[in-house]
């Protein structure tokens, strides 16, 4: 009979051998124009698909029956933990995300060979091959440098467990996945790039197809984004949500550039310009998911999210080299032969403005790329270690951010194409009231930074200018869904400069019985207790909150002590409201004695809700709502017979 | 061929790439301890099942492993081993470890099954793991002669890394 690692192994090989067959496939009918070898490579992309689906169903299955003679169950597995932290740790470690990265992928291919080929069938088979060819790269990761279906021999009776930290929160179960749909989606817009340049040519039905799985990927990363600042926040005990850590960076790279993108295809799209730079992007987008997995995979990097140190960095560098090199040189043969179409002829336009936002966007990236990779620099040059820290990203990315939130409410406000003076001046004005009572209301709140006080006014007028625009739309579902996304976005800004300048913390020192004030809070501590589970003990204070003198809540920061690890892990405690969260974490605590930090932030619970509304946004332009599909047929078949 | 992008893309791509390169194999979390080429941190502390003190100054002259360890840090168990046929190899070395939040009692047990090739003090309170800036256990400590710390070895040290240290202060 054979063992379940060895059945794996044997999964993983089918799935290199066909991603490498259909990636050559692949290349070679779209050259010869062979529509049996499309066919073929069709196949062959659902059978990649599956047989990664059928290798993470056997290692769910090995985890499930504690079959601790698969290296990675060995590795990851406890007897003792809940079935939940059992099922999630196929992503707690390496091998197993790595496999987890497979089987996204596969799906993704297997759906985007199913549901994008109407319309591109010239461009198909390239797309497939450069799918497969990363397929391939993965299988290889998966059979080789990071393989998670190593025989144990003998296998050990019990495992440790996954990382604590990922059986310490809820939101660890949605975070990671949701990355990988981000990050692994943008495989497939890069292969309708690749495809475009390939070809020379990029078609309305190509752009659609490009446009709609960068979407997508774009909303799976927004909403891991937040979940993963959340899960700090919630977690980690400082109070903030965001640390600028290398690895929080490179989920933010990847989503900078494929917003620029978003942007400039609709340019594309609408005036047949910026198609090489689109491209670029696009390929850019793609190119920073992979430089974001070399970050967290290749122990280079010191991160709360660092796997150990392993062999697979270099692998990584290796692909990531090899598709840097492969895109420049593809963008250098071909760029040139996709023709504009037209030109930018009104700075002052909705199309200028498109173009000042993607300036932005990437002078955003490449400055949080120079931040991240520049201790690297450093220690290479002089051996001499150091970080980056808050002040540096701080003090380049808060006027980018404040310029593209004016961006938002200047860009839709202006008309596309050329303009009079008076049409802009009606155009620009009025919101400017928006603007203004945001402002007031702020500063009679208490907003006192200069910074917060310009954020505010930017946000009250692409507040206004945004919300006109969604009362005016009657019939377009995609520009009704990019409006929340600006809704979403303006808030979350906002909500991001009220919330990191206008908080107050501090920290008291409690005996049993004792109470301490903020704000309109009075906490007060009521003793410490003791709860053991299977797999953890903490010791919990139990702190009783009462708000301008009538009690409110109870919460409960703990101490959590793992069996396999050596420090407690803190996990604080959030009372949440819609104005505002009391957050409470522990800094020491005795039977009768708790040292705690306290700590007010306004608004932090409208950052998540304006992701969500973002995510929802992306969701309503990317679904064809039956309702809304006729009438956008009929419009663009109006736009396809106005258009020369 | 569009040379702009080309010479853009590959300065680019040569940039990042040696960069990412030349992280490869370094160790984010390592600091460099700032003793290193300094006088090591002088300390008289008690031995472990007696009630004698040791002072690390009475070693001078001779080359000294400092390890930090405990009885509930499972890499010192691992490295354990390693220690002490290295010290039983090399009796021009002085080989010293200091035990670190723990009780003598566990630690008398540890050494009586495991075996102990040499001597071992217990650090109350702490305070030489503060002065020596030990960030977590096992870290190791190599003293030439003079007394001068010459390695800061994070983690448990393998048979050839101490090997390869001692060869480079007993050339010294």
């Amino acid at each position: 009979m054979i063992t379940t690692a060895a059945l794996g192994r044997l999964l993983i090989l089918g799935a290199l051998l066909v991603s490498t067959a259909g990636a050559f496939l692949g290349f070679a009918s779209g050259a010869k124009r062979s529509e049996e070898g499309l066919r073929w490579s069709r196949r062959l992309a659902y059978a990649f698909g599956a047989l990664m689906l059928v290798a993470t169903l056997v290692m769910e299955h090995a985890l499930l029956r504690h079959d601790f003679s698969v290296s990675y169950v060995a590795h990851v597995g406890s007897r003792d933990v809940p079935v939940w932290v059992t099922i999630v740790s196929l992503w707690s470690s390496l091998e197993g995300s790595i496999l987890f990265w497979g089987l996204v992928l596969g799906l993704y291919i297997a759906a985007a060979t199913r549901f994008t080929s109407r319309g591109n069938e010239e461009a198909m088979p390239y797309a497939i091959g450069t799918w497969l060819a990363c397929g391939s790269f993965f299988s290889f990761l998966i059979a080789g440098p990071a393989n998670p279906f190593l025989t144990m021999s003998p296998a050990p009776l019990d495992g440790p467990g996954p990382n604590p930290l990922l059986q310490n929160h809820v939101l660890m179960v949605a975070h990671p996945p949701l990355l990988y749909l981000g990050y692994v989606g943008m495989t497939i817009p890069f292969g309708f790039a690749v495809a475009a340049l390939l070809r020379g040519k990029i078609g309305p039905t190509l752009v659609r197809a490009m446009r709609n799985s960068l979407l997508l990927s774009w909303i799976f990363l927004s909403i891991a984004i937040m979940l993963g600042g959340w899960w700090a926040y919630e977690v980690l005990g400082w109070g903030g949500y965001w640390a600028w850590d290398p690895v929080e960076n490179a989920s933010l790279l990847p989503w900078l550039t494929a917003t620029a993108a978003l942007h400039s295809a609709m340019v594309m799209q609408r005036r047949g310009v910026l198609k090489g730079w689109t491209l670029t992007l696009v390929l850019s987008s793609f190119l920073l998911t992979i430089l974001g997995t070399f970050m967290t995979r290749s122990g280079v990097f010191n991160s709360v999210h660092s796997f150990t140190q392993s062999a697979i960095g270099p692998t990584i560098l290796v692909f990531l080299a090899a598709v840097l090199i492969g895109s420049v040189t593809l963008l250098a043969l071909r760029i040139d032969t996709l023709e504009s179409e037209g030109r930018i002829d009104a700075p002052v336009s909705r199309e200028g403005t498109f173009l000042l936002n993607n300036l932005l966007l990437v002078l955003f990236t490449f400055t949080v790329l120079v931040g991240t990779v520049f201790p690297l620099v450093v220690e290479a040059v002089n051996g001499k270690q150091m970080s980056v820290g808050r002040p540096y990203f701080d003090s380049m990315v808060v006027p980018m951010g404040v310029a593209l939130l004016f961006l938002l409410g200047i860009g839709p406000a202006l008309p596309w194409g050329r303009a009079s003076r008076e049409e802009i001046r009606r155009a620009l004005l009025p919101p400017l009231a928006g603007g203004i009572a945001l402002l007031v209301v702020g500063v009679i709140f208490g907003a006192r930074n200069p910074w917060t006080i310009v954020t505010l006014f930017a946000g009250g007028y692409a507040l206004q200018v945004t919300l006109v625009q969604l009362a005016k739309l009657r019939h377009s579902r995609r520009s009704f869904g990019a409006y929340v996304i600006h809704v979403g976005v303006a808030i979350a800004i906002v909500a991001i400069a009220i919330s990191s300048t206008m908080r107050t913390q501090r920290e008291v020192m409690l005996q049993q019985g004792q109470s301490a004030t903020i704000g309109a809070y009075t906490v007060t501590f009521n003793g410490t207790e003791e709860r053991s589970e299977p797999h953890r003990t903490s010791s919990v204070a139990r702190i009783a909150v009462a708000k301008d003198g009538r009690a409110v809540t109870t919460l409960e920061p703990r101490m959590n002590q793992y069996e396999m690890m050596r420090e407690p892990i803190g996990t604080p405690d959030v009372h949440s409201t819609i104005g505002g969260d009391l957050y409470i974490s522990i800094v020491s605590l005795e039977a009768n004695r708790a040292g705690l930090l306290l700590i007010v932030t306004p608004l932090v619970s409208w950052i998540w809700i304006a992701v969500l509304l973002m995510a929802a946004g992306g969701f309503i332009a990317l679904v064809q709502f039956p309702r809304f599909a006729a009438k956008t047929a009929a419009k663009s078949l109006v736009e396809a017979k106005a258009t020369p | 061929m569009n040379r702009f992008v080309l010479s853009t893309g590959a300065v680019i791509t040569a940039a990042l790439v040696a960069v990412l390169m030349s992280g490869l194999g370094r160790d984010p979390k390592h600091i460099d301890s700032p003793l290193l080429g300094n006088a090591a941190p002088h300390f008289v502390m008690k031995s472990v099942g007696s009630a004698e003190t040791i002072d690390i100054a009475k070693f001078r002259g001779k080359p000294v492993v400092l390890n930090f360890w405990a009885t509930w840090c499972a890499p010192c168990w691992e490295e354990h081993p390693v220690l002490n046929e290295t010290a039983r190899a090399h009796p021009e070395v002085q080989f010293l470890g200091v035990v670190f939040q723990d009780e003598e009692a566990k630690i008398q047990d540890f050494l009586r099954r495991r075996g102990a090739a040499y001597p071992t003090v217990i650090d109350d309170g702490g305070r030489a793991a503060i002065a020596y800036g030990v960030g977590g256990v096992p870290e190791t400590f190599i003293l030439d002669a003079n007394g001068t710390i010459v390695v800061k070895h994070d983690g448990p040290v393998s048979q050839e890394q101490l090997q390869s240290y001692l060869a480079e202060v007993v050339r010294k």
